[in-house]
């Protein structure tokens, strides 16, 4: 391709200029300016912003709300990996390993979830827990488990697990194709060799299934911690909003009430950067964790 | 004879989850279907059956006194924009970065791609405050933006996946035939692209329908809410009014868009998710 060298810095400026600069505006200008905004006390207005130094971060940590939003966040990450885990893999291996006619029906079903809105998801869920017509106790009652009816998400203790149920609902399909994406690379001569071998389908699921999925195990493990830690406010948001006294908030749902709520922008910053820096130690950590060699046979 | 007994009998137990977790995702959304039939004192009655008659009152309900529609137009245009902006950005940028030999390109592509892995919820207060500056706050046209370029990091990633499948030669011939570098992205690399295009809208669509936080913060009078924040309004009217027929209604406009979108384009949908997914 011969062309001069400024046609082809000026092709390139058309490329690429426009979206970095928008992309700069948006993106990286309010990531780096909520950094220094956690250095003020602010509340919104321009005239009295003024500079604390790391009196934020001090409230921080003197903050009795903060280490329980950390907690209800890491809890949610824990019981979303261990949920969806463990139902994808089944789901994943069911539908891949026994030949099942109606497998497409499943994961099509199983996936929708995954791209209904937050809102929808929530206010569906809000509704299934309703304590007089949600789906729930009924559903209990029906059962002859009146006892165990409760307000689930006005009980203190039950509202934040009870947030659990339906993140595992929208997020085992996606999990459940990436799983299902690795096992189909799985030579079947494995599978072969180990039933001559005389190994039980759950040996098989040991020694085999289970190593050679391992890069998207890792993966979808890493995707649901990001996604949790950067986003399970929202779905904390629609269904209690934080409640009952402070019960399911997490981080994200903390700064949003600290800061547009109660217009603390500044100390919300600081919150925003405690998400940010725990969220990259946790990848970094679990990337550390999860380091396995990859298997070869 | 007893291992194929056997066999069939695993996979009928097999099937008991499988068809268990079917109920559990869809019977809540059929009874949001049918709740959206029912009069609020049908709810109470009969929560969970079906409705005695198909009545659109709820629906009516949502149109007159909650202005549905201004929130449906509403979506609708910041979807469009939304979707439309992130091309016009996206495709030029993914072009360069795979195609054109420049330093710096790896850099970039970095940049863009940890983005999508950078908890946003910090750049939303600074973000807050320069929409305001641009006259851009509580405007459907600047959150139109902010989504668009919340979604370029993705759209970028998906798309030079894409064209890395397009055979080089191509363009070497289209330029040998004189053809300028810009003929080259729009009348050669676009049209190839296609796949990939309809894939990233579709996913960029159904985000940008969906969204509700960067809405919620971003849009503040009533008549720029988008379906989202109107659903989230009538919600919360309802733990007082008990509107739940008009809610389920209002619901039901929100997600059948999302179902006709994932009957037709269900394999793209699941494809792009999970290569978007396994970035990492």
């Amino acid at each position: 391709m011969v062309q001069p060298k400024k046609q082809k810095y000026l092709f390139l400026a058309f490329c690429l200029v426009p979206a970095f600069i928008l992309f700069a505006i948006f993106t990286l200008y309010p990531l780096f300016s909520g950094l220094y905004y956690s250095f003020f006390d602010w509340s919104g207005s321009s005239s009295n912003k003024e500079f604390i130094g790391f009196d934020n971060y001090i409230k921080l940590f003197q903050d009795s709300i903060i280490p329980d939003t950390i907690k209800h966040d890491y809890f949610l990450v824990v019981t979303k990996i261990i949920g969806i885990m463990v139902l994808a893999m089944f789901f994943a291996v069911a539908l891949t390993q026994l030949k099942i006619k109606e497998a497409p029906f499943y994961r099509i079903v199983f996936f929708f979830p995954n791209i209904m809105s937050v809102v929808v998801i929530g206010i569906l869920w809000t509704f299934l827990y309703n304590p007089s017509l949600g789906l729930i106790n009924s559903g209990l009652g029906y059962l002859g488990l009146e006892e165990w009816a409760k307000p689930w998400l006005g009980d203190e203790k039950w509202a934040l697990p009870s947030i659990v149920l339906p993140a595992v609902w929208a997020g085992i399909g996606l999990f459940m194709l990436m799983l299902m994406g690795g096992i189909a690379n799985i030579s079947k001569s494995y599978y072969e060799a180990a039933k001559i071998d005389g190994a039980s389908e759950w040996q098989q699921f040991w020694k085999i299934t289970l190593p050679l999925v391992w890069p998207q195990i890792k993966v979808s493990i890493l995707y649901i911690v990001i996604t949790t830690l950067n986003g399970s406010f929202i779905l904390v948001q629609v269904m209690t909003g934080g409640g009952p006294n402070n019960a399911t908030h997490v981080m994200g749902s903390y700064l949003y009430q600290q800061a547009f709520k109660q217009y603390n922008f500044g100390y919300g910053a600081t919150i925003g950067v405690m998400i940010l820096i725990l969220s990259l130690i946790t990848v970094l950590f679990l990337q550390f964790l999860m380091r396995r060699e990859k298997i070869e046979y | 004879m007893k291992r194929s007994v056997g066999q069939i009998m695993g996979r009928t137990g097999i099937r008991i989850p499988l068809i268990l977790w079917t109920v559990a995702v869809l019977y809540p959304i059929f009874w949001m279907f049918l709740g959206s039939f029912k009069s609020n004192a049908e709810i109470y009655r009969n929560p969970w059956g079906l409705p005695e008659s198909f009545s659109l009152e709820n629906f009516n309900q949502a149109w007159t006194n909650y202005n549905i529609d201004v929130s449906v137009f509403n979506s609708l245009i910041v979807t469009v924009i939304g979707a439309i902006l992130t091309l016009v950005l996206a495709i030029p940028t993914a072009y360069a970065i795979e195609r054109i030999n420049f330093r710096g390109s790896k850099i970039l592509f970095t940049v863009y791609i940890s983005a999508m892995m950078i908890p946003m919820v910090l750049g939303w207060i600074p973000l807050f405050f320069l929409l305001a500056e641009l006259n851009l706050l509580d405007s459907i046209l600047g959150l139109s933006i902010v989504y668009a370029v919340s979604q370029l990091p993705f759209s970028i990633f998906v798309l030079t996946s894409f064209i890395s499948t397009i055979p080089k030669s191509l363009e070497e011939s289209a330029a040998i035939d004189g053809l300028s570098p810009y003929g080259i992205l729009f009348k050669i690399v676009t049209p190839l692209t296609m796949s990939g295009i309809i894939t990233v809208t579709i996913m960029n669509c159904i985000q940008f329908w969906n969204e509700y936080f960067m809405a919620l913060i971003f849009l503040q009078t009533e008549t720029n809410y988008t379906l989202a924040l109107a659903i989230d309004y009538i919600s919360n009217e309802a733990q007082y009014t008990n509107a739940w027929g008009t809610l389920f209604a209002s619901l039901v406009i929100a997600i059948v868009p999302v179902i006709i979108l994932y009957i037709i384009f269900q394999r793209r949908i699941a494809k792009g998710m999970t290569e978007g997914a396994i970035k990492g």
